[in-house]
């Protein structure tokens, strides 16, 4: 549990997020994170493997794969959705004290995972394309076309006489 | 609906006018399947089925059970079928958004039985049926679905009735062997098999249930998470809240709030200033709401 004050000590040290790969602590968690349609009041390591058994249902729905599992007595559906080409998951984490930098507190975050798919589950609903969370990646296109340079075709094209 | 070893093709007394009884076993258990099994045979076997010293399977050991179990079997003017229905199904419907509860589930399974028998061309003419809820609600309900069959729901049949008796022991003696052949799905390390009886009162399972609650999964998908005993289980467990608690006790001004806390699940950070606040794509534009999109200027 993240327990830093809120205090305007935040805009002190600007924050930085290092996303680097190389550090030999980099877990592939590809295949292994899940987005459960629950809160789970829980921040912790949990033996999830020996207890959540996402099992292929042969179904499909929208040509997404249906998995099927339990937890907590509910059955769920979830179909596993891998990150468009050219993007990760990470995990981060605070990065650890040291004496370099001298101070607990900092707002510098390291990668300690990444993943490349993520299985997102419903409770008594198929996967569809219309999930939030399926839908969420259209941002990328959306992004890509927004941050694009402008070319003088382009400026020609929607020039107004 | 699940159902094991399929009835064997139609007997030639199938023709003829038969009377099925159907029987439950495992209702009450707070762990293992739950299962319905029924007997049929002609009419005109009754007699003889009187003979056979079918009782209510409670009555009965174990080993005499079993015996029976196998006689009956082994019995060519006697037809049986069973239908077992599995923890995780129990916890899973009645946990549903729109939950369904025990009667309804036994309703259902009873219902697939007789189409199960009838489907093989067996002349069912009288089943005979304990009662499940109101008795002649139960009849009702079955008479309009089979309008050519007599139903019978009384209390205690399965000693009143050697054909209900006769469903009992198929039923009974199946939940047992279910139980005790039963693979867990966890693989956890220290998880043993020592399930008791599965009812709530059994020393045994109490003990099983202890040794095997978990803080973050609850139990192993052998319990029914249903079942009001889980909750003494889980007093020192993680709390875990699911957006369809939120047509939990209707009208009812807690639930509310808790519902208006789950607008959003998943994503939580701890510097939220209101959980209330956690519906991610608020006060953005139309495009990042449908895709709860949220902006984190800082984390």
């Amino acid at each position: 549990m993240d327990r830093r004050d809120e205090g305007p000590s935040l805009s002190a040290s600007p924050a930085t997020v290092d996303l680097s790969r190389d550090s030999a602590a980099d877990v592939d968690l590809t295949g292994k994170v899940h987005q459960l349609p629950c809160c789970i009041k829980y921040d912790g390591p949990a033996s999830i493997s020996h207890y959540f058994k996402p099992k292929p249902t042969g179904m499909e729905v929208d040509g997404l794969q249906v998995e099927e599992a339990y937890f907590r007595g509910r059955k769920l559906h979830g179909t596993t959705i891998a990150l468009p080409q050219g993007y990760s998951g990470f995990v981060l984490g605070k990065k650890s004290p040291n004496a370099e930098t001298n101070t607990t507190d900092s707002d510098c975050w390291q990668t300690n995972a990444t993943f490349q798919n993520v299985t997102v589950w419903n409770h008594d609903a198929m996967p569809s394309k219309d999930d939030a969370f399926v839908r969420a990646f259209h941002w990328f296109t959306a992004a890509n076309a927004l941050h694009r340079s402008v070319t003088a075709e382009d400026l020609e094209s929607t020039c107004i006489d | 609906m699940e159902s094991e070893k399929p009835p064997p093709p139609p007997p030639k007394w199938a023709s003829k006018p038969c009377i099925m009884g159907i029987d439950e076993a495992g209702r009450g258990p707070v762990l293992g399947p739950m299962v319905y099994g029924c007997l049929y045979c002609a009419r005109s076997y009754q007699k003889t089925l009187s003979t056979l010293n079918f009782a209510d399977s409670k009555t009965l050991k174990e080993e005499k059970r079993e015996e029976l179990f196998e006689s009956l079997k082994a019995d060519e003017s006697i037809g049986w079928a069973v239908d077992v229905i599995d923890p995780r199904e129990l916890s899973a419907k009645m946990l549903k958004k729109n939950k369904i509860n025990l009667n309804e589930i036994s309703h259902d399974s009873a219902i697939g039985l007789i189409n199960k028998v009838l489907s093989i061309d067996v002349l069912l003419t009288e089943v005979y049926l304990d009662t499940v809820g109101d008795a002649e609600k139960y009849r009702v309900k079955l008479s309009e679905r089979f309008p050519n069959i007599k139903f019978v729901v009384a209390k205690k049949a399965d000693s009143l009735y050697p054909v209900v008796s006769g469903a009992s022991i198929v039923a009974k003696v199946t939940r047992d062997r279910a139980l005790r052949d039963w693979v867990l799905d966890e693989t956890a390390e220290g998880l043993h098999r020592n399930f008791g009886s599965g009812y709530p009162g059994d020393p045994q399972t109490k003990a099983w249930l202890e040794d095997h609650k978990h803080p973050v999964f609850g139990f192993p998908t052998l319990v029914r998470f249903s079942w009001g005993t889980c909750t003494s289980y889980s007093k020192d467990s993680v709390q875990v809240l699911w957006e369809s608690d939120e047509t939990d006790e209707d009208g009812n001004g807690r639930s509310k709030k808790r519902q208006m806390k789950l607008t959003s699940v998943g994503f939580t950070t701890p510097k939220r200033k209101s959980e209330d606040d956690e519906s991610s794509g608020k006060g953005r534009c139309k495009f990042f709401q449908a895709r709860k999109l949220e902006l984190l200027p800082h984390f």
